[in-house]
């Protein structure tokens, strides 16, 4: 394969490589992309000669002049986003160039394209197939520049052949790791001074129901289906925790139940009870989880109950509402660490809590006006002879235990509702049962709420962290007690409930993909100041470590880094020392040096020194000027013709006098110097 | 207490040769893509710390790569090289220089790609393609020089671009060495014969003593700078071409010539100098024996090119003077051609160029640069070898 033709494929696949970056990151339209790659591979083996060439610009040019037409609607017109149309101009522009003669002069432009497609996919929020495409496009670009550069030499010095061959990947094959390892060098150590990524951001933000501002129970006439769908990578840095599957990764709560629908009072006061309370009053320790959202159509950060606190860590601002949910500002995928106390008061002290503050009761005792008196009914005898609210609470849970619990939706409107549920149908989806917990709650005075959000999650053991799905969506109840706040009760029977299981074929293979997702979000697209202080700190602490190890010290905290940090930055001086000062030619003898400082020394004495000055006219110069310099500059000129074309090897004695000699040609020459 | 300033001024000394031997370790530019890429690089660099995009990091941090191994690349193409410079023993102006040379690349593992060879102050580039990792690589550069003397080369540059074309980085090794340029042969002059000769009607004048031209021997082609007179008409007309009647002593006697250096240096010096190695070019070509005298150089009595290659050497350095010594043959001048700017008496026959002579530089149109392919071969034996390697 000759230099041209392989060149100008390694410029198509680097063109495919920068398409399927953008692919993987922002998606294409698919007639345009399919076209573009279409094109591409055409490129890779068939190069028209100039006179197809010719004929085909009469095809992209009226096709450009479409696309930038379109383009401009959008803008000012349309007012749409204007991405998607530029990005098809720019696969037009790709397609054009990779079908172009092998003898046009291209390459630069086949490049920048490519190129441009890369950087596009970077303003969103690309999975790993970014990554495989930026390791091709690497690779593509090292091998074709490098051919690229050998073709345009050989052209020029008319070589017809240079031998390149199996050294050509293998050299190259180095090149594209050393380069790969700068990448992962500078992108690690690089500051990070932005707080976030702020720009166009969830452009493929999954849509997800249940946790909107209204949640119905009304849907009738199908069944629930699972998606799979990751919603939530929860890492555990203080270990995994026991009863994985029963965790309770709470989203939003409703307070108004109308029969159908739970909405959320737009007039909430304070209800979410004081942290203190969480704090002082719920045992265990405080469960840390680092919690990796997708990019959802809600923005609601899900956590364990109770939070006493969060952390977000990739630009996202929380909000705390009054319900005490936690809501968030700002785009991209949501990254945070949530603290929550791991372990609810024992039915004890529940039982004990006593009868302090109750938030308000138009809220959370509020009833359906139509509410079927057999509600109530049952609510009465449920709670009868009960005195306490954790009792009460506990026999509605038991009650409703004993359902069925069910994916199938009701078959008709009439059988959506919650007395049908409760007197007729007993069985259900989670839904039912939390709506039917609370009412009978609230019916029996007792303050209560409905919570959405998800139930357990899969324990990825390749990326140690808890995998929540979209189907893992649950709804259960959360009951007040005072001096304790709001406590979790699951009726849906088994305590399971969500949607389906997971466990197929495919989840291995699906989980462990996963974890390599999940490690690109977490360590690239979510690396920031904090990840970045945190390695720091780990390398800072190893090397304390083997500091204390090798002295048998006790390093002290930060002292022993110091001495590190300095020697390094003292090495960057020395080397950027040396790049600087290699910048000359041909080193010059001490001779020909003290020659030029001559030169110099008459030239700041005002005497023009031009290039062409010749030694003997430098002399002629200073003796014109009469400033007593002349004898001391004779003897440095006589001694540096000697040795500059005289090849004669000045002994020491010489070279001092030739120096005591310039001294005193400088001296007068500056003193009498204008 | 001057020991010590002795010993402080030798460190001093010493500190500046290690530094001024740093500072000509490398040079780097940029190329305009290379600058083009530098400038893209700061801007993803700019991107990446307004928008905190991770990705822009990434790219930012495969642009330096690149940038980084472009740097080691090319100094890796550059150096553990063995060059071997072959310079041919002379060239004439006007004629092509070839200058080939021979480089064995000492790396165990890395070839050397795309270097360029540049002689400090010949414009002409060698190309080095390739050289494989314990191989060697031949590359040839084509000068023109229009006037003769000793080119002396000194500084041999390295130059490359590999791997992408991002930066030219360059190194500058002392390969000591130098090209002799004679000057042409082809000038229109007529030797006059000292004892009968005709003074030619073109080119430079001449004047020499009457006399008989001695016997006829035979006819040949008619070449420039010939009298006219000597042409045989009939002859001329019956083969189609000018053909010029030879006599029998214009062979027979070593011709001496002398140039005359009392003039000031300029376009009719080179004239006489080119004029003085016609007349040696030319009594080559007639087989006679002939001798030099120059200054105080002198060519003893001789024949055939090694003859005329000793005279050009002579030529080729000769320096003109007003305060030159006159040319002092140790034969009767009257046996001798002088040939000088303003003519002298006292010799035989002397050819003056006159000072309003005008040296026309020769056509020196020069082919693409290594518009063939690298030599496959070694250079000549006659050939002037000089190594140096890098490290």
């Amino acid at each position: 394969m000759n230099l041209r033709l392989l060149h100008r494929r390694l410029a198509v696949l680097m063109s495919m490589a920068g398409l399927v970056a953008f692919a993987g990151g922002a998606g294409v339209e698919p007639v345009s992309a399919l076209l573009a790659a279409v094109a591409l591979v055409v490129a890779l083996v068939w190069q028209p000669d100039r006179a197809q060439s010719a004929r085909m610009e009469r095809i992209w040019l009226p096709l450009a002049t479409i696309l930038v037409i379109r383009a401009l609607l959008h803008v000012f017109v349309i007012r749409d986003d204007v991405v998607i149309p530029v990005v098809d101009l720019l696969l037009l522009l790709m397609a054009a160039e990779a079908l172009r003669f092998l003898d046009a002069p291209n390459d630069i432009r086949l490049y920048a394209l490519s190129f441009a497609l890369l950087l596009a996919a970077t303003a969103y929020r690309p999975g790993i197939l970014f990554l495989l495409a930026f390791v091709a496009y690497v690779g593509f670009s090292v091998m074709g520049l490098m051919v690229g550069h050998l073709r345009r030499k050989a052209e020029r010095h008319h070589v017809r052949h240079i031998p390149l061959g199996r050294g050509l990947v293998l050299t190259s094959g180095g090149l594209v790791g050393v380069i790969l390892l700068v990448a992962a060098v500078v992108f690690v150590t690089f500051p990070r001074v932005s707080r976030g990524w702020a720009g166009r951001g969830e452009t493929l933000a999954t849509s997800i129901a249940g946790f909107s501002e209204e949640v119905s129970i009304g849907e009738h006439g199908s069944r629930i289906y699972g998606n799979p769908q990751i919603v939530l990578r929860v890492e555990f840095p203080q270990g995994q925790p026991a009863n994985m599957l029963g965790l309770h990764w709470r989203g939003r709560s409703y307070d108004r139940f109308d029969g159908v629908r739970w909405t959320r009072s737009r007039s909430l006061p304070p209800s979410a009870g004081p942290v203190q309370w969480y704090q002082e009053r719920w045992s265990g320790p405080l469960l840390e989880q680092r919690i990796y959202g997708a990019p959802l159509d809600v923005r609601v950060l899900f956590s364990l109950h109770p939070v006493v606190e969060i952390d977000a860590e990739n630009g996202i601002q929380p909000l705390f509402d009054n319900a005490g949910d936690f809501m968030y500002w700002g785009n991209g995928a949501p990254a945070y660490t949530a603290w929550s106390r791991a372990v609810a008061p024992s039915p004890a002290e529940l039982r004990a809590a006593g009868d302090g503050y109750r938030p308000l009761a138009r809220y959370f005792l509020q009833l359906p006006t139509d509410l079927d008196p057999r509600i109530r009914a049952l609510a009465d005898s449920l709670t009868a002879g009960l005195e306490t609210r954790y009792d009460k609470a506990e026999a509605v849970r038991r009650y409703l235990s004993g359902f069925a619990y069910t994916l199938e939706l009701p078959a008709t409107a009439r059988q959506t509702s919650l007395e049908y549920f409760l007197f007729e149908r007993r069985a259900g989806h989670c839904e039912y049962f939390s709506t039917a917990m609370v009412v009978l709650l609230r019916a029996a005075g007792i303050e209560a709420r409905n919570v959405n959000g998800f139930l357990g999650g899969e324990w990825s053991q390749f990326g140690n962290y808890l995998a929540v799905t979209q189907n893992q969506a649950h709804s259960w109840v959360e009951v007040w007690f005072p001096e304790f706040g709001w406590v979790t009760f699951d009726p849906t029977p088994g305590g399971a409930g969500g949607g389906e299981r997971l466990e197929s074929w495919f989840w291995p293979g699906r989980i462990f993909f996963d974890g390599i997702q999940h490690r690109w979000n977490k360590w690239v697209l979510d690396y920031n100041a904090q990840s970045q202080t945190g390695i720091f700190k780990r390398w800072s602490n190893a090397f304390s470590t083997q500091v204390s190890t090798a002295d048998g010290a006790r390093p002290r905290d930060g002292s022993q880094t110091t001495p590190l940090w300095g020697a390094a930055l003292l090495a960057l001086l020395i080397l950027a020392g040396i790049v600087w000062a290699r910048r000359g030619g041909v080193p010059l003898s001490r001779e020909a040096r003290m020659y030029v400082r001559l030169r110099d020394a008459c030239a700041r004495a005002g005497l023009e020194i031009t290039p062409g000055v010749t030694p003997m006219a430098l002399l002629a110069r200073i003796a014109e000027r009469r400033t007593g310099a002349t004898a001391a500059a004779e003897r440095v000129v006589d001694l540096y013709l000697r040795a500059r074309y005289g090849r004669e090897e000045l002994g020491p004695s010489e070279l001092q006098e030739m120096t005591l000699a310039l001294s005193a040609a400088r001296k007068n020459l500056l003193k009498h110097g204008t | 207490m001057t020991s010590a300033l002795g010993l402080l001024s030798r460190a001093w000394h010493r500190a500046r040769d290690v530094w001024a031997e740093i500072r000509a370790w490398r040079r780097i530019h940029f190329t305009s893509g290379g600058m083009v890429f530098s400038l893209g690089s700061f801007a993803v660099g700019f991107a990446a710390m307004n928008t905190g995009n991770n990705l822009l990091y990434l790219l930012l941090g495969a642009m330096l790569g690149f940038i980084a191994v472009s740097g080691w690349l090319s100094e890796q193409a550059i150096r553990g090289l063995v060059i071997r410079r072959h310079i041919p023993r002379a060239v004439t102006v006007g004629q092509e220089l070839r200058l080939t040379y021979e480089v064995e690349n000492t790396k165990p593992r890395l070839p050397s790609l795309a270097v360029e060879l540049v002689e400090q102050g010949l414009p002409g580039r060698a190309f080095l393609a390739h050289a494989p990792p314990r191989g060697v690589g031949r590359a040839r550069s084509v000068n023109a020089f229009s006037r003769r003397g000793v080119h002396e080369l000194d500084a041999l540059t390295l130059a490359t671009s590999f791997p992408f074309g991002l930066f030219l980085k360059e190194r500058d090794l002392r390969i000591p060495g130098e090209v002799v340029v004679w000057p042409r042969t082809d000038r229109p002059a007529r030797a006059p014969s000292p004892s009968g000769g005709r003074v030619p009607r073109a080119g430079p004048t001449a004047r020499g003593p009457a006399g008989h031209r001695g016997e006829y021997r035979s006819l040949r082609a008619y070449r420039p700078g010939d009298d006219p007179r000597d042409i045989h008409w009939r002859s001329s007309a019956r083969l189609r071409e000018p053909v010029l009647r030879e006599y029998e002593r214009d062979g027979a006697e070593t011709r001496w010539i002398c140039l005359d250096l009392r003039a000031e240096p300029g376009d009719a010096a080179e004239v006489a100098v080119e004029v003085a190695a016609s007349l040696a070019a030319n009594a080559v070509a007639e087989g006679r024996s002939f001798a030099f005298i120059a200054g105080d150089s002198l060519v003893d009595p001789g024949e055939g090119p090694g003859q005329l290659d000793r005279v050009l050497d002579v030529l080729a350095r000769v320096d003109f003077s007003a305060t030159a010594p006159a040319p002092e043959p140790p034969v009767d001048p009257e046996a001798c051609v002088l040939v000088s700017v303003d003519g002298a008496p006292g010799f035989g026959a002397v050819l003056a160029v006159g000072r309003d002579a005008v040296y026309e530089e020769p056509h020196t149109e020069q082919g693409p640069e290594g518009a063939d392919d690298p030599p496959s071969e070694a250079p000549r034996a006659d050939a002037v070898a000089v190594a140096v390697e890098t490290r």
